[in-house]
């Protein structure tokens, strides 16, 4: 049992090797990016869904926070959730990642960049309980941060 | 007596022209609306606004928009109200051809005559940009214009927005910004062979729009539709692209969006109310 574990470990290790050696990232781990990718998105529309429930009086201020918090951290992740030739279908079929995002890299780093400013901004206006001043926060965020990016690099395959 | 006179004259002309002022911004609201710089402009290439030279990918050839600034030689600086209301409402060029239903003029047909003449107010009010048009690249047969005619005769239902005021205010304002102004179905109803969009599938989504690009299934039907969105729901969508479960839209919408967001929050709300009161229309999967 134990020696199995240990192989299957070095396997891992190998293969890992291998595809540092050869540059390009197999078949199976790139499954693999657009999965964490993926979950990495959704876990965003959560967040932003704790602090839209705070804007509409259903949810509570540390929530929203943690959220604000969270988004920060997340936005921060984005070009490491986007390594060289990870272009391709989301797991569910229906989006996919541009190969644009590859040849345009600095103009999508400044759209992340900006919604990473734009995230610090929100958990100023979540910390300060001012409502309005979270609404035009939370709408700049999406708007000119998660949508500037989708409009330009993000694909719809199947409805 | 003179004097009271060119008093009157002056007060006459600051008053026309604070008149053509309320048109121009009038024209700009329903130019956002109707998204014209969308087409109008090649902003990828660093375009000026209004002057064409953006192509548009159809099955049926690749299309180059044209100049519509007010350039007297390259754009529509020549044209008189009634040759620009011709052009919106029934296709026709000022030469007497047939427009490629590309320019969603099957949509604008239902925009009222004040509407357009305010449009138009709003394009001549904006810098003339000198920039020849490019000659569109279509796919045999459709080079052929005078088939044009024969398509017309089966698929265009010239005609101005019909009101059906026992609907309400807020419905009709809706249908027409859907259905004439923001030509939603130009892209969110499915067309059939001849590239004309098929009536009873009106908003009901398509693998294929433009660029061959998926086009969501906009009627009230809860599983493929948009049946589950409440009306603030739209409301958000048209205000900053989010969706019920905060996705952002990208593509295309994310354009239409810089538009709506634009609009009055009532129109957005109208435009809410008319989508959720549209037939039901399964996607077919």
């Amino acid at each position: 049992m134990k020696s199995s574990t240990k192989r299957s470990t070095l396997a891992a290790a190998v293969i890992c090797a291998l595809a540092a050696i050869s540059g390009t990232a197999p078949a199976q781990d790139k499954e693999t990016v657009a999965k964490n990718r993926e979950a990495l998105m959704k876990g965003q529309g959560k967040d932003l869904g704790s602090i839209k429930a705070y804007i509409d009086g259903k949810g509570d201020q540390a929530q929203a926070e943690a959220g604000a918090a969270g988004l920060i951290q997340s936005t921060r992740k984005i070009p490491d959730a986007f390594p060289p030739g990870s272009g391709g279908p989301s797991p569910d079929g229906k989006f996919a990642a541009k190969p644009l995002i590859w040849s345009d890299w600095t103009k999508f780093l400044d759209i992340q960049k900006n919604a990473v400013s734009k995230a610090d901004v929100l958990l100023a206006a979540v910390k300060s309980g001012n409502r309005s001043t979270i609404e035009t926060a939370f709408s700049d965020l999406g708007k000119n941060g998660c949508g500037a990016c989708h409009e330009t690099y993000r694909e719809k395959l199947q409805d | 007596m003179a004097a009271f006179a060119a008093m009157s004259l002056i007060l006459g002309g600051l008053a026309a022209r604070a008149e053509d002022g309320d048109l121009v911004a009038h024209g700009a609201y329903l130019a956002t609306a109707a998204g014209c710089a969308d087409c109008h402009t090649d902003a990828k290439n660093g375009g000026r606004p209004y002057a064409g030279g953006r192509a548009l990918t159809t099955p049926f050839g690749t299309f180059y928009a044209p100049n519509i600034t007010a350039d007297p030689d390259t754009g529509i600086g020549r044209w008189s109200d009634a040759q620009f209301l011709n052009a919106l409402r029934e296709g026709v060029a000022p030469d007497g051809t047939n427009y490629f239903p590309v320019f969603p003029y099957p949509s604008f047909t239902k925009i009222t005559d004040d509407d357009a003449r305010a449009i138009k107010a709003y394009l001549f009010a904006q810098p003339a940009v000198r920039q020849a048009n490019r000659a569109h690249d279509e796919a045999f047969p459709f080079s052929w214009r005078f088939l044009l005619n024969g398509w017309k005769l089966l698929f265009f239902n010239p005609g101005p927005f019909r009101p059906e005021p026992e609907r309400g205010a807020a419905y009709n304002r809706g249908a027409y910004l859907v259905t004439a102004l923001a030509h939603c179905g130009e892209c969110h109803t499915p067309r059939n062979w001849f590239g004309a969009t098929k009536p009873s599938r009106f908003l009901a989504g398509t693998p294929h729009g433009p660029d061959d690009k998926a086009v969501p299934n906009i009627t009230p039907d809860p599983k493929t539709g948009i049946g589950k969105w409440s009306v603030d729901d739209i409301v958000t969508l048209l205000k900053d692209g989010q969706t019920p479960d905060f996705d952002f839209v990208g593509g295309a919408m994310a354009e239409v969006v810089k538009n709506t967001a634009r609009l009055t929050d009532a129109d957005r709300r109208a435009i809410a109310v008319f989508l959720r009161s549209v037939p039901v229309a399964p996607s077919s999967r």
